[in-house]
């Protein structure tokens, strides 16, 4: 049953989708768009046919290439990110001062363009991946800084109370309570850390590169290759939706407890692993 | 005066007493009075309702004997010991029930023994068997937010049992649950600490409530918070529920009404 109203549901999306490209196409083909300005979807998607299953070489390599060299990029930039994100704020929430000494370059921070140090970046980090992964750190450190900052924060004088009545430690209830009661800003920040890092790294690409989605997307705009221009940026939306789908799965996994359904399968877990272990 | 009500000799066992309060005043800030001068006694077993609308530093003397904050003069000790700081044998339940959303209610009541020492088969034990004296059989597994409010303090209660405190301070535990549901946890509050022999601090604004559990109510008056009166209640336990309205249990509620009525 739930399969079946999943099929449906799926075929009216599809079919939404199809009627929408299929009116493009129809309207492209009888000269109502000029083609230099937006290809009809049958011209992406031949473009992408020949990229993802003809193996079609450009600049130096295949999709696949470009592809993990962005994912690549990206990923040490979103890891640098969360770390630096993170300790920041992890700082701030135990130390008033810093916190106080801090905020204002946050905020300053935060209403910059991180962007737009592109060109400081290349002079600092050269043409290399260094200066790829460097910008996407730069833009995505602040969502987990202040999202961890603000969930590290959450009032919750109670627990406090109850934690110094049964005689608890400080770090253990920050690793019992303050921690896990964070988790899930903490996931929110990292969700929107790891789109910002895909941006800053095609930026930082459009820069200069020799390999990634970004340069190819450049060069195929250059060229007025607009349906190479087009299957490079569906490229870059799969690779965006891969990422923050992973992310939302673990999001899902770890911070269960904030929907029904995740509630209802960890403890029916528990419950089974109690019966197992008799 | 409350002699009138007296039925039989107190049941509660009139042991030594644990808890003793001296002219124990504490000042927020430099101006704030929330409690003047509290003299009090309470023995071995006994549970005393803390009783008074807000501000009159009921929840300020629950925190001051559990040690969450310092007197500013007075004296006031637990055990013979003047109280300085949280102490073990001291238990703590809230209004709200304060559980840790991910993890299981059997997981939320092991939290004490977790901060203590390393988890073993004995303290899970244990916690099943708080969790059945609570009337949480078969809940062990349910997350708080899979359970109503009214079982949710159950688990705090348990918590509470858990830590194998012989001193139980609840600060209006059951205020945020409806009528009926308070009612009934009541009761099973009273047999519960009346099987663990727990002395027992009890905060409500609830003067019938106060009055139905506890062996003496300190009725307390605000601006600046102290206790007015202290009444003895020697109904027989179990008590039924029908003793609410019983002419005996009304003149004290009557008496409560007037000390915080002349105030």
């Amino acid at each position: 049953m739930k399969l079946l109203s999943f099929l449906i549901s799926f075929a009216k999306y599809s079919l939404s989708f199809i009627f929408v490209l299929g009116l493009w196409e129809v309207y492209a083909r009888y000269g109502g768009l000029n083609e230099l300005f937006l290809p009809r979807p049958s011209k992406i998607g031949d473009k992408l046919y020949n990229l993802f299953f003809k193996f079609q070489i450009i600049e130096q390599g295949t999709i696949y290439w470009h592809f993990f060299a962005t994912l690549a990029q990206m990923s040490i930039g979103f890891c640098y990110g969360i770390v630096i994100g993170n300790s920041l704020a992890v700082l701030a929430a135990f130390n008033e001062t810093f916190r106080r000494y801090i905020a204002p370059y946050a905020v300053v921070f935060n209403v910059t363009p991180g962007i737009a140090v592109l060109p400081l970046i290349i002079a600092w980090f050269g043409f290399g991946w260094e200066s790829k992964i460097a910008l996407a750190t730069l833009v995505c450190f602040f969502p987990p800084f202040i999202n961890t900052l603000t969930g590290l924060l959450k009032k919750n004088d109670e627990a406090i109370e109850l934690f110094q009545t049964i005689g608890a430690t400080q770090s253990q209830y920050f690793w019992k309570q303050q921690l896990p009661n964070a988790l899930p800003e903490i996931f929110a920040g990292l969700k929107l850390a790891i789109t910002t890092a895909l941006l800053g790294t095609i930026v930082a690409q459009f820069g200069s590169a020799t390999e990634g989605v970004g340069i190819l997307m450049q060069r195929f705009a250059f060229r007025l290759d607009m349906a190479g221009s087009f299957a490079s940026l569906v490229t870059m939306a799969i690779m965006g939706l891969l990422v923050f789908t992973i992310a939302e799965l673990l999001d899902r996994r770890i911070v269960f407890w904030r929907d029904t359904k995740g509630l209802e399968r960890v403890s029916k877990k528990k419950q089974r692993k109690l019966s197992t272990d008799g | 005066m409350a002699a009138t009500a007296k039925k039989k000799p107190k049941q509660s066992p009139s042991g030594q007493t644990v808890i003793e309060g001296n002219s124990v005043t504490k000042v927020f800030g430099e101006t704030v009075t929330a409690l003047e001068g509290a003299d009090f006694n309470i023995r071995s077993g006994e549970f005393i309702s803390l009783v008074g609308p807000s501000g009159c530093g009921k929840s300020t003397l629950l925190r001051l004997v559990a040690g969450l904050i310092e007197k500013t003069s007075g004296d006031l000790t637990v055990n013979d010991e003047e109280v300085t700081k949280p102490r073990t044998d001291i238990g703590m339940m809230f209004q709200k029930a304060v559980l840790l959303d991910w993890r299981t209610a059997i997981e939320n009541v092991l939290l004490p023994s977790e901060i203590q020492h390393r988890i073993t088969q004995d303290d899970k034990q244990k916690a099943m068997a708080s969790l059945d004296l609570v009337g949480l059989k078969g809940f062990e597994f349910h997350f708080p937010k899979q359970l109503s409010g009214g079982m949710q303090q159950r688990v705090a209660l348990a918590r509470l049992i858990q830590t194998g405190a012989n001193i139980m301070l609840m600060d209006e535990p059951f205020g945020a649950l409806d009528e009926f549901t308070r009612e009934r946890l009541n009761v099973e509050l009273m047999r519960i600490v009346g099987e663990l022999k727990a002395t027992t601090l009890f905060v409500t604004h609830n003067i019938q409530e106060a009055i139905y559990l506890a062996d003496r109510v300190l009725v307390m008056t605000p601006r600046p918070g102290r206790i007015a009166k202290i009444i003895d209640v020697n109904f027989e336990r179990p008590r039924d529920i029908s003793i609410q309205t019983s002419r005996e249990f009304n003149i004290i509620v009557e008496e409560v009404r007037d000390t915080l009525g002349s105030h």
